[in-house]
């Protein structure tokens, strides 16, 4: 049995919620019925125990709990929840505010490092190319792929596609310049940092 | 002269709520008026011969009241004054106004002082009118023909009004002649739905009073006098109703085949049809779109019924009111098609499952899947389009689908107590008695899953239903042969066609407005016109007649009663006129016309406005009632009790802007005792030199408030923008005027906007 105490305020999580800058959904969260729709739609409920219902659920309840929950990090923003949801909610979007909730607490990092590829290539390429840590699995996955990969110079070249595929130097040397002014590159070092050392 | 006319001015304790805070002794001491006389309770029937004898006693001219609001007891003390003109009396609101707004005794007195000697002055120039009555037809347009206008009719009709029902399809009966079955939660059963619309469709067919038009719409209206001309245009049935006997022989013969629309084409049916087996007219029709023109039905009539050259007819109607039943149609399944409606034949809605399990259905009443099988399993699920914030989805709940899931379960269950019977539900919505019900369905053995599925699909014989347990929190696919949707329901083509033809407000969901959803039921917003059923949202049958028979009460009442309007609208000097039509293009409530080669002023529609008065070259119109003499009236006899250094701001509003104002002081808010409020009867009638005239002669500001609704809204808002321009040229700040919108349920933002101005104004006075 869990006692709600008088002065307990449960809604204030969700409030936190709406008022994150990602939430594009006004009250939306606050509408949800647990219907489960989202749930009925979503891949990631079908292959893993991601449960987007069970996500607004513990919002609503104010169990802060669930930015530990290794669950949250199964949501890859199909967005399917996002275009059914009845109610106009966006668990999807629910789901980023609290991962970035998660990092802001020092949670997760260990599921941001798998990803750090994805962040190296904005300074190597400036843009958000595939890290080669995943080359293997796709290659396994996507039948095609890897040839496809191979020959995309070539590819593009035949279907005259302008500009090239990687932006030149100073472009290159100016997104470094952004990502590094704004604190991007510290971050990314600290979570480096955290999980190189242990 | 007019100053020496008697005015006699009565003052309401009302118990201790106006005296209490104004000093009624000091309010008799500063007037100088014929009569003052202060009372504990004037509303009262005593009242009636406190009035009375003092207008005989001191031979009063006019009137006085000092108490509540006219919104409150105007009608009262009109009816007190008698003998004298009700129009010779008016009200000075030292209540909702003043008592309830301030606080302070002094200043609140004075201003009492100042409401009353501008009522004084304003009576002053008052002069007898009688009131307009309107006597409307006692006849009735009723559009729709279901179960709600059917109702509606026959209410009508047995108290002796003539009825003619316009029914767009070759029937009357309407949905729920082909429901199947029909449920009672008291009686905890299913009826043959048919076995009760008969007797009443019967009842219409034999009553004298109504005339039912088929294959008929309204194309257009007009009203005039409290008189509704509608053009009627009648489709041909190509069948001589008079003649067809319903034998069949034509249908018989009849090669074309087409899907059968009263079966939701589930089955088919010839070009020459009845649409049902109780149809009625009882006679056949030929759907003109699909026939061959082959001519066999024509060789094989015995009776010569059948009229190939039938044309369209148009045919006016005049009634004296109208009741809208144009119902509702069901959610387009192409919307969504995550549940394989279009793409799978097993894939049904609850309207067809109803057409499958009645006996008059495309499988007499079997439980048959495409393939001719029973199902194992029904999956129903709920919430189709209803509950639904996705594109084209609606927000509000159907309110009638969870019954009918229940009731089509009940009915499967009964039938074929093999057949797995899951609903699938968000909420189970059973209020009332239908909670009975839905527990006698579980015991029927419908199991219930909290879920709303997210898609159909097939996966070999069987459909795969998608949705989570929600109460379990389990991902869960469902094997079922049968699907069945409870679609939501939404306005009829034939209701967004009408409310456009009528010119009646709808809701966001496109549904009939009525007037006040809480408190005028069945009302539009249109005098004279009235809905009922699902026209006005989503109900059931007993709610639809429930809603008719009181759509006919409201009728009668206005049949019977008349309409009593202000007389205070526009007349025409026929001398003067030289029906150029210029006003008819101005006046915006479109209350002008040309008959019988003059200008005809439709004193319904009408508000006075006086929009024509000014593009009148002729000078050939008036607004009854010295309104001009009044308003000037009014100004001064508030301006002229201006004490040294006192701010005076004069409010203008019309009638639902001094609604809004009357909110303020009911709910005990307040403004500053600055604010004189001036009820005009349209806002228009406030002239640029009332503005003018007022700020050269005391006043410190001039705040006019409109309804945004209002169809001159517009106009006054441009007004006085060219006002404040005007004055500023003459050498008086623009920043004394303002405009702002008015609403009667946000009286807090009328407060705090009204002693925003006041602190402007009072900044305004400090620079200066």
């Amino acid at each position: 049995m869990t006692t709600q105490k008088i002065t307990d305020s449960p809604i204030d999580f969700a409030e936190d919620i709406i008022l994150d800058v990602k939430n594009s959904k006004e009250d939306g969260v606050l509408k949800c019925v647990q219907c489960g729709m989202c749930t009925s739609t979503c891949p990631a409920a079908r292959h893993s125990d991601y449960n987007p219902r069970d996500i607004i659920e513990r919002v609503l309840e104010g169990d802060m709990t669930i930015m530990e929950d290794d669950n949250i990090w199964n949501c890859f923003y199909c967005y399917t929840c996002h275009s059914v949801c009845p109610v106009g909610n966006s668990v999807c979007e629910v789901n980023q505010i609290l991962k970035q909730f998660a990092i802001n607490n020092g949670i997760g990092y260990d599921k941001l490092y798998e990803y750090m590829g994805f962040a190296d290539s904005y300074f190597t390429a400036a843009i958000g190319a595939i890290p080669e840590i995943f080359f293997e699995d796709i290659r396994r996955d996507v039948p095609g792929w890897w040839e496809f990969r191979q020959n995309l110079g070539d590819i593009r070249d035949e279907l005259e596609l302008n500009p090239p595929l990687m932006p030149p130097e100073e472009v290159i040397d100016e997104v470094s310049t952004i990502l590094t002014i704004t604190g991007f590159k510290d971050r990314i070092e600290k979570i480096r940092q955290s999980q190189e050392e242990e | 002269m007019r100053d020496d006319l008697k005015v006699g001015v009565f003052l309401c304790e009302c118990g201790g709520n106006i005296a209490d805070v104004i000093d009624l002794d000091e309010v008799r001491d500063s007037l100088d008026v014929e009569f003052i006389g202060q009372f504990e309770n004037l509303c009262s029937l005593n009242g009636r011969k406190i009035i009375r004898d003092a207008i005989f006693d001191h031979n009063l001219d006019r009137v006085v009241v000092a108490a509540c609001s006219p919104i409150s007891h105007e009608k009262t003390f009109q009816d007190y004054v008698k003998p004298l003109n009700p129009y010779l009396m008016d009200m000075a609101n030292i209540r909702e106004q003043c008592s309830w707004v301030h606080d302070d005794s002094e200043r609140a007195t004075h201003k009492a002082i100042t409401l009353i000697n501008a009522s004084i002055e304003k009576v002053k120039q008052s002069d007898a009118v009688d009131p307009i009555y309107c006597q409307t037809p006692d006849e009735v347009a009723v559009i729709g023909g279901g179960i709600a206008g059917m109702n509606a009719a026959l209410s009508l009709a047995k108290q002796g009004t003539k009825v003619t029902i316009i029914e767009q399809s070759p029937s009357i009966g309407g949905h729920m002649a082909k429901i199947g079955k029909v449920f009672s939660p008291v009686k905890i059963a299913e009826e043959c739905g048919m076995c009760l619309l008969n007797p009443i469709l019967n009842e219409l067919v034999w009553n004298e009073n109504i005339e039912v038009l088929t294959n008929a719409k309204v194309i257009e209206s007009e009203r005039r006098a409290g008189t509704y001309n509608l053009i009627v245009e009648q489709s041909p049935r190509y069948v001589d109703t008079e003649k067809c006997i319903a034998c069949g022989k034509c249908a018989e013969v009849c090669e074309v085949e087409v899907p059968n629309d009263w079966n939701d084409n589930l089955s088919m049916r010839k070009a020459i049809y009845r649409p049902f087996g109780q149809s009625y007219p009882e006679s056949y029709v030929i759907d003109m779109d699909n026939c061959s023109k082959c001519g066999d039905c024509f060789r094989t009539c015995n009776m010569r019924a059948i009229k190939l050259r039938q044309k369209p007819e148009k045919s006016l109607l005049q009634v004296g009111s109208i009741i809208v039943a144009t119902g509702h149609k069901l959610f387009d399944m192409e919307k969504r098609p995550e549940y394989g409606y279009t793409r799978y034949a097993d894939v049904i809605t609850q309207s067809e499952l109803g057409r499958i399990t009645g006996v008059n259905g495309p499988t007499k009443g079997k439980l048959l899947k495409s393939n001719g099988e029973v199902p194992k399993r029904v999956v129903m699920i709920q919430c189709v389009g209803s509950r639904d914030e996705k594109p084209d989805g609606h927000r509000y709940c159907s309110k009638i689908c969870c019954t009918v899931a229940l009731k089509n379960a009940n009915i499967i269950k009964h039938k074929y107590p093999d057949t797995d019977v899951l609903i699938c539900y968000t909420d189970v919505r059973t209020p009332g008695m239908f909670e009975k019900y839905y527990k006698h369905t579980q015991e029927n053995e419908v199991r219930f899953l909290r879920g709303r599925p997210g898609e159909v699909v097939k996966k070999g014989d069987n459909f795969i239903v998608r949705t989570e347990d929600t109460i379990k929190g389990e991902f869960v696919e469902i094997e079922a042969d049968m699907v069945v949707l409870s679609t939501a329901m939404e306005p009829s083509m034939g209701t967004r066609e009408i409310a456009e033809t009528l010119n009646i407000g709808t809701t966001e969901d496109g549904f009939i407005k009525e007037s006040h959803p809480k408190i005028k039921p069945v009302a539009t917003d249109v005098q004279g016109i009235y809905v009922c059923g699902t026209a006005q949202d989503p109900k059931d049958i007993t709610d639809s007649i429930m809603q008719a028979t009181a759509a006919a009460a409201k009728v009668s009442e206005y049949n019977y009663g008349g309409v009593e309007i202000e007389p205070f609208i526009a007349e025409i000097d026929k001398e003067k006129c030289t029906v150029c039509g210029e006003c008819i293009s101005r006046c915006k409530y479109k209350s002008m016309s040309i008959q019988d080669d003059e200008i005809y002023i439709d004193p319904m529609s009408c508000t006075g406005c006086g929009k024509c008065l000014v593009d009148c070259k002729q000078r050939a119109i008036t607004v009854n009632g010295n309104v001009d003499e009044k308003i000037v009236a009014t100004i001064n006899g508030v301006l002229s009790k201006k004490r040294e250094g006192e701010r005076m701001i004069l409010v203008f509003l019309d009638n639902i802007g001094y609604t809004a104002a009357d909110n303020i002081g009911v709910n005990r808010l307040s403004y500053p005792e600055s604010i004189h409020i001036i009820k005009v009867i349209s806002v228009n009638r406030v002239r640029p030199r009332h503005i003018r005239y007022a700020l050269e002669n005391g006043a410190d500001g001039i705040f006019i408030g409109e309804f945004p609704g209002d169809l001159m809204y517009d106009e006054v808002e441009r007004k006085i923008g060219m006002v404040k321009e005007c004055i500023a040229e003459m050498g008086h700040n623009p920043e004394r005027v303002t405009f702002s919108k008015v609403y009667i349920p946000y009286f807090t933002g009328l407060a705090r906007k009204l002693t925003d101005f006041d602190n402007k104004i009072l900044e305004l006075n400090e620079a200066k």
